[in-house]
């Protein structure tokens, strides 16, 4: 499988709140089932490959996106049908992801809880571990609420050139 | 994504060996393997993890059911982790209630 992305700085502030990136060259429209998140993980895999994220960032810049996307899934639209339309970019200085989804209006960060360090594991509440996972990973992520869209954007920055 | 894990259980000590990728797609597999474990009286839980290639938040609620189902008397280990996985895990603060070796 083969995508192609925009050129650089033209997609992530152009195409907000458009309809779900379907057909899209630069991205990828998926139901909002545990099945997709493969699909979705190939996808930003292939995107930071092509931006030649090291491998420690490609690995935290998948991660960020899938605990992402299982939130939206199970959290955002909580086993109702729907989809996620995800897309894509890379710029000069850093590589991104978006994920738009119409599930009832969530800043995914709301949730996010920090680990209870002091608390034993048995008796840990986890929800928002994922979310914590996902914030702690990327250098940027970003939630707006578009149109009644939920937006998230994940960065993360490109070593420099030599 | 493949994804394998594999349970054998020697004088009470019970290793898992995962294999592939854990996340939420895959995780219930590694659920349930650690219920089998527990359910079988181990005083020991070993998972392999060499060749765990990823794990996610999704993964991580096992090793939390492990330790409730498991009680606090029984070790748990994960063994052999790469550098992303046992971030990963530290940065949760598994690594608290949960050994590390040779990570």
């Amino acid at each position: 499988m083969t995508f192609d992305f925009e050129a650089a700085g033209a997609g992530r502030a152009a195409g907000v709140a458009r309809p779900p990136g379907c057909g899209r060259a630069n991205g990828l429209c998926v139901s909002a089932t545990i099945d997709s998140l493969e699909p979705v993980s190939d996808f930003v895999l292939g995107l930071g490959k092509r931006a030649r994220l090291p491998e420690s960032s490609l690995y935290r810049f998948r991660l960020a996106a899938d605990e992402l996307a299982t939130n939206i899934v199970l959290h955002g639209y909580r086993g109702e049908p729907g989809e996620i339309a995800v897309d894509g970019g890379i710029d000069p200085g850093d590589v991104w992801v978006r994920f738009q989804d119409d599930a009832p209006a969530f800043d995914p960060r709301q949730g996010m809880r920090e680990p209870a360090l002091d608390v034993p594991l048995a008796e840990r509440q986890i929800g928002g571990l994922g979310v914590f996972l996902a914030f702690t990973a990327v250098d940027t992520f970003d939630y707006e609420l578009v149109a009644g869209r939920n937006v998230s954007t994940l960065v993360m920055r490109r070593p420099a050139v030599e | 994504m493949s994804f394998d894990v594999r349970l054998r259980i020697n004088d009470k000590v019970a290793t898992i060996e995962l294999t592939g990728e854990l996340d939420a797609s895959t995780a219930r597999e590694f659920h349930d393997t650690v219920g089998q474990a527990a359910g079988a009286g181990a005083v020991e839980l070993v998972i392999r993890a060499e060749r765990l290639g990823y794990l996610s938040s999704a993964g991580l609620r096992s090793l939390v059911f492990a330790r409730q189902k498991m009680g606090d008397e029984v070790r748990i280990a994960i063994v052999g982790a790469s550098e992303p996985v046992a971030r990963t895990i530290r940065l949760a603060g598994f690594d608290h209630s949960i050994d590390l070796v040779d990570a």
